[in-house]
């Protein structure tokens, strides 16, 4: 039995490996997208209860992305994973609309927590 | 009577009577026009306009000529100023057409060689030049002698024939003699004009004084070019008596001169002078500049007329003075000013053009380096933009790699696949390891670009400082027990200090990691702060090697890490840079105290920058009454609602993300809570939704702090108010008082709740 299902959206294939896996052993489902359009596809299509989606992506971006999937899914929490170079990444991830963020490098460790902090999100009315 | 026929001659023939008659006819006109000069001399001795009329006139009629003129010479050329028997048309040619003192003329003859002499006739003198004049007025024979005063020459009497007939030696007398009288007459005006134009001269010495006093302003004050420039080349003609004038800038690389600035000057002639090469080598003003002197021309007619010359003197100017503006011998442009008329310059005008040329270089060389330095930091503007981005697409860069290594490692670490061998696990720590120094390397590299482009933002608040020791040490608690190191804190209450929290704690984690690296096992590592008048101090003090003199300035140039000895683990070689530009930034400095082999101690200080209000309740606030818990991440926010809560008795706990939060609710159970919406890892309607499930903090009233305006989901979920930022002092209070927590109603007069 499933912990809930992720769609990570991360151009990065090492990257979307490790979280894959990390996500995988905690026990979630984790549907990959390398691409924001993958992105706003399979978050239709597979009706995940967290998306995790990078900021920086090939063709759209996050938050472009973000915004295509809020026009037809209203309720599943979207969180940013940002590299944070610039102070203001935090301020544009949440004016772009996103329910939380996650820091890169992230830490394996937490991961599996961060992720069901968010996972609580879901199901507000 | 001696002059009178012999008595003893008896008789006298006819022819001879008659010469002797013309003789005493001359003689008696001679006298009687010498009298009249003399009465007319008396008469007039203060009207010598009367004296030089009757000379003029009378030289004429005694010498039998067709004409008589009188000139003054004038900056090497004569003027006429006096004449009789010339037609209009003669004497507009004469003033249009000056004469010089020189073999071309003969009254340029009487000048230079000081005596009287004739030309019998012009038409065959091989030295004669100036035909124009003779065809205009129609002369043959003429005489002429110098106007003396004080063995200088100052003018001439002309007397001429329109047949040839040359003037005898009794015609060249009368000339030579009126001559003297006129020379006097006008001798004796010059006197009574020096001594008139003395006040003259005083006022006009105040007026170039006064114009040079704000051409200077002009120039000290506006980097406006070319509202100097006009300014300077409006006085310039002003002052020089002149019609109009130009400011010329030189350009070096062209070798060439363009208008810069123009006074009264058809617009029409300034576009064509624009539109020409004004060349150093082939113009007027070029030759002034070379020779570094001013250059005038009294007549434009009579000189060369280059391409710029040319465009002049269609245009109707006459005259003009060409002075060089010069910088350390250099040629900056050129300062011209000109006449419709003809006319020579004083040395006198020209020493002062001279001054105001100086002071156009000046102008112009300002606006010169002004603009430079402009261009100059528009380029390092943008040099420096480049630079962040890059070092902000590089960050990113590398952070992706660098996300995997430290992931993999640490998946492997956790054993989430499998168990891994001692040898297996200690080269994993290896390389996650590397990769944290790598990141730490790569923030510091992104932060110190940040403080060398000042770029780098603080955030300023109010914090407790205590606290914050506490939390830097016992972030390396772990790393010094492992040493036996003894690593603790020495220093009183310290209350709190404004400053930014977040890069103070990065300066302290530095010197304490550092601190804990280089001291041996079983030393010590104490962490110490003082406050000292406005400012604080704060050591860090280790029982470790010590840094030797030679190396105690260097260890803070990056990439330094002195002679140490060897570390136990390589640092960054950037922190200490990084900690003490920081702590300049934050107002403060860092120095260093050892001793090799005894320790060392790295302190700085800061300004306490106490703010009246914020934080913690200063000395005489009354006790607080009631609690509040704000969880706010934004700092600037956060001590804003913390001084306005303080000032209202209230009991602040602050936190900063949803888990610690929550913990402060649930361990002071306040009267009400500040809730912000975005908050980093779970946001405030996760924060908000477990503090309504839980039963102990179910009816703690929540206030809502958000941009967004969410009113609707937060009634729905429970939410005692929802305040939409901005925030007033009064907004936040009467929420308060609405929702049952104890506070003052604002505007009750006094901010203070009473007792219950």
């Amino acid at each position: 039995m499933s912990e809930g299902r992720i769609l990570v959206v991360e151009d990065n294939p090492k990257n979307l490996k490790l979280v894959r896996d990390v996500l995988t052993y905690a026990g979630y489902e984790v549907i990959e997208a390398t691409s924001g359009e993958d992105g706003v596809r399979l978050a239709a299509e597979t009706v995940p209860d967290l998306i995790l989606m990078d900021l920086q992506l090939p063709g759209i971006d996050g938050a472009e992305a973000l915004r295509q999937i809020r026009a037809t899914e209203r309720q599943v929490p979207v969180v940013a994973v940002t590299a944070f170079a610039m102070n203001n990444d935090r301020a544009r991830a949440f004016d772009a609309g996103f329910d939380g963020y996650v820091e890169k490098p992230i830490s394996v460790r937490a991961l599996p927590q961060q992720v069901s902090d968010f996972l609580k999100l879901g199901g507000i009315p | 009577m001696g002059a009178g026929p012999r008595p003893e001659r008896a008789t006298v023939s006819a022819e001879e009577h008659e010469q002797l008659r013309r003789d005493l006819d001359a003689l008696r006109d001679q006298f009687e026009a010498a009298d009249e000069v003399l009465t007319a001399l008396g008469r007039s001795a203060a009207d010598p306009e009367a004296v030089l009329t009757t000379v003029v006139e009378s030289a004429r009629r005694l010498c039998r000529s067709d004409a008589a003129y009188l000139c003054l010479l004038e900056y090497g050329v004569y003027e006429l100023i006096k004449s009789t028997g010339l037609t209009d048309e003669s004497i507009t040619y004469i003033a249009d057409h000056p004469m010089p003192v020189d073999r071309d003329t003969l009254i340029g003859r009487v000048g230079l060689d000081r005596q009287t002499q004739q030309i019998a006739d012009v038409l065959s003198d091989p030295e004669y030049g100036r035909y124009d004049l003779q065809r205009v007025a129609g002369y043959r024979t003429t005489m002429g002698a110098p106007m003396l005063v004080d063995d200088d020459v100052v003018g001439a009497l002309v007397l001429w024939r329109n047949e040839v007939r040359p003037f005898d030696e009794r015609e060249m007398a009368i000339v030579t003699a009126f001559a003297g009288q006129a020379a006097m007459a006008v001798n004796g005006v010059t006197l009574v004009q020096e001594l008139e134009s003395r006040s003259a001269e005083l006022a006009k010495n105040v007026e170039r004084l006064e114009a040079l006093r704000e051409v200077g302003e002009a120039v000290s004050s506006s980097l406006d070019v070319d509202h100097v420039l006009s300014t300077i080349a409006m006085h310039a003609v002003a002052l020089s008596g002149t019609d109009g004038g130009s400011i010329m800038e030189y350009s070096a690389r062209d070798r060439c001169f363009m208008v810069r600035s123009v006074h009264r000057t058809d617009p029409a002639v300034v576009q064509r002078l624009r539109s020409i090469r004004i060349d150093l080598d082939e113009t007027l003003v070029g030759r002034a500049a070379q020779g570094r002197r001013p250059i005038a021309v009294s007549d434009l007619d009579r000189v060369h007329l280059d391409p710029h010359l040319k465009i002049l003197h269609d245009d109707g100017w006459r005259s003009l003075a060409a002075v060089p503006m010069l910088r350390e011998d250099q040629i900056v442009g050129c300062l011209i000013v000109r006449r419709k008329r003809k006319g020579g310059f004083t040395e006198e005008t020209l020493d002062l053009l001279e001054t105001f040329a100086s002071q156009s270089a000046l102008a112009l060389l300002n606006a010169r380096l002004f603009r430079e330095l402009e261009e100059q930091s528009v380029e390092l503007e943008l040099a420096s933009t480049h630079k962040s981005e890059f070092l902000a697409s590089m960050s990113h860069e590398l952070r992706t790699p660098l996300n995997a290594v430290l992931g993999f490692s640490e998946v492997l670490l956790e054993r989430m696949f499998g168990d891994i061998n001692e040898r297996q696990e200690e080269y994993l720590r290896d390389i996650h390891g590397s990769g944290q120094h790598l990141l730490e390397l790569l923030n510091e590299i992104l932060d110190l670009s940040k403080v060398e482009a000042g770029r780098m933002e603080l955030e300023y608040s109010s914090f407790d400082l205590r606290s914050l020791l506490e939390l830097a040490t016992s972030m390396l608690r772990e790393r010094a027990a492992l040493h036996g190191i003894d690593l603790r804190i020495e220093t009183a209450e310290m209350g709190t200090v404004y400053s930014d929290e977040l890069r103070l704690k990065q300066v302290l984690l530095n010197l304490v990691t550092n601190a804990v690296k280089f001291t041996g096992d079983g030393g010590s590592v104490v962490v110490g702060a003082q406050r000292d008048g406005p400012e604080v101090l704060i050591s860090v003090t280790d029982t470790g090697i010590g840094v030797p003199e030679a190396d105690r300035e260097r260890i803070f140039e990056s990439f330094q890490q002195g002679g140490r000895g060897s570390s136990r683990e390589e640092g960054t070689g950037l922190g200490l840079t990084l900690s003490r530009r920081i702590v300049e930034l934050l107002g403060g400095r860092m120095w260093l105290e050892s001793e090799v082999g005894r320790g060392s101690t790295f302190g700085f200080s800061l300004p306490a920058g106490d703010r009246e209000g914020t934080g913690r309740p200063a000395d005489g606030s009354p006790a607080a009454c009631g609690e509040v818990v704000v969880i706010e991440d934004d700092r600037p926010s956060l001590d804003l609602f913390s001084a306005y809560l303080s000032k209202a008795a209230l009991k602040v706990t602050t936190a900063r993300d949803g888990p610690s939060g929550l913990a402060a609710v649930r361990r002071t159970l306040p009267d009400a809570v500040l809730l912000d919406i975005r908050l980093p890892g779970i946001d405030g309607w996760a924060v908000l939704k477990e503090l309504k499930a839980e039963p102990a903090t179910r009816d703690i009233p929540v206030i809502v702090v958000s941009i967004v305006d969410e009113r609707a989901r937060g009634v729905a979920m429970g939410a005692a108010a929802y305040l939409v930022k901005p925030i007033g002092r009064e907004d936040l209070l009467t929420a308060l008082s609405a929702v049952g927590a104890p506070v003052p109603l604002p505007g009750s007069g006094h901010e203070h709740r009473e007792g219950p």
